[in-house]
């Protein structure tokens, strides 16, 4: 239903979607089970990551750029929210350790 | 061809997942998802997405892993123990995974593909098209995107200055 043909042989587009929900979910497990907030902003990445693979494969499917464009944008903005993120994290670093998100359950500064 | 690279991506990119998320240290978890990436990388290749894959190693593999390595070496290899404020925490979680990827199954399999027109795989995906997308139609969004990275610069700065006055 969904072919792709591909240098001669044959790839379908259900697969690129099927890997995709399995690293987005297996980011969603990394959030909810680590605890160290920097392994966090990691699975975060990884959410997105797969949701860059879902853009990419339906732009081929449809034959559309702009997927591809999306997906360039969304690179920039995990890149600066990775940025942001981090500096929050080297912030709260400064003045206590912190090896437990639990203890960061208060937001005051 | 285009299978076995197929698979032998996706595997790279679950193990690297799986790595990411089971890893006590975390310098172990940014390098499994430059595993990750690199993986990814292959399969846009695939999807003949030629400069969103060069984007891809260059801002992901590159620029912002390396931004998680200089956390991980100024702060120290923190490890991370096995031990759950939260009480059936791993199980909690493993239902909600499960149920997320039920959800997201049920969704694709609701797809309905349409019959892409015929594409010109000679231009799809290359410098020259993307460019073309990017500075005639949405050459506004692409605009807002430097604004954007210009507030994430500066605030990076600001929240990571040294407060001398206020302590």
């Amino acid at each position: 239903m969904s072919d792709m043909t591909l240098g001669g042989s044959h790839l379908d587009a259900s697969w690129f979607l099927i890997l995709s929900a399995i690293l987005f979910t297996l980011g969603a497990v990394g959030v909810l089970v680590r605890r160290n907030p920097l392994v966090i902003l990691i699975c975060i990445e990884l959410m997105l990551n797969a949701v860059n693979l879902t853009l990419v494969t339906f732009s081929r499917q449809l034959g559309n750029l702009e997927g591809q464009l999306f997906t360039l944008m969304s690179i920039t903005v995990a890149a600066a929210e990775a940025v942001v993120g981090l500096a929050i994290l080297v912030d709260i670093f400064h003045t206590r350790d912190v090896e437990d998100i639990d203890e960061l359950s208060e937001m005051k500064g | 061809m285009a299978v076995a690279v197929f698979f032998v991506a996706a595997l790279m990119a679950v193990a690297g997942a799986i790595g990411v998320i089971s890893f006590r240290e975390p310098i172990r978890s940014v390098l499994s998802l430059v595993v990750v990436m690199i993986a990814l990388g292959i399969l846009f290749l695939l999807l003949s997405a030629q400069f969103v894959f060069v984007a891809q190693i260059i801002v992901y593999a590159g620029a912002v892993m390396v931004l998680f390595l200089f956390v991980i070496a100024l702060f120290g290899p923190a490890r991370e123990f096995a031990r759950a404020n939260l009480r059936f925490q791993s199980w909690l979680s493993a239902v909600f995974a499960l149920g997320l990827l039920i959800l997201i199954w049920v969704m694709l399999s609701g797809v309905q593909y349409r019959q892409p027109e015929k594409t010109d795989l000679t231009l799809f995906g290359t410098v020259q098209s993307i460019a073309l997308g990017l500075f005639t139609t949405y050459l506004y969004p692409f605009e807002l995107t430097s604004l954007l990275l210009l507030v994430a610069a500066i605030g990076a700065i600001y929240l990571s200055r040294k407060k001398v006055d206020d302590r």
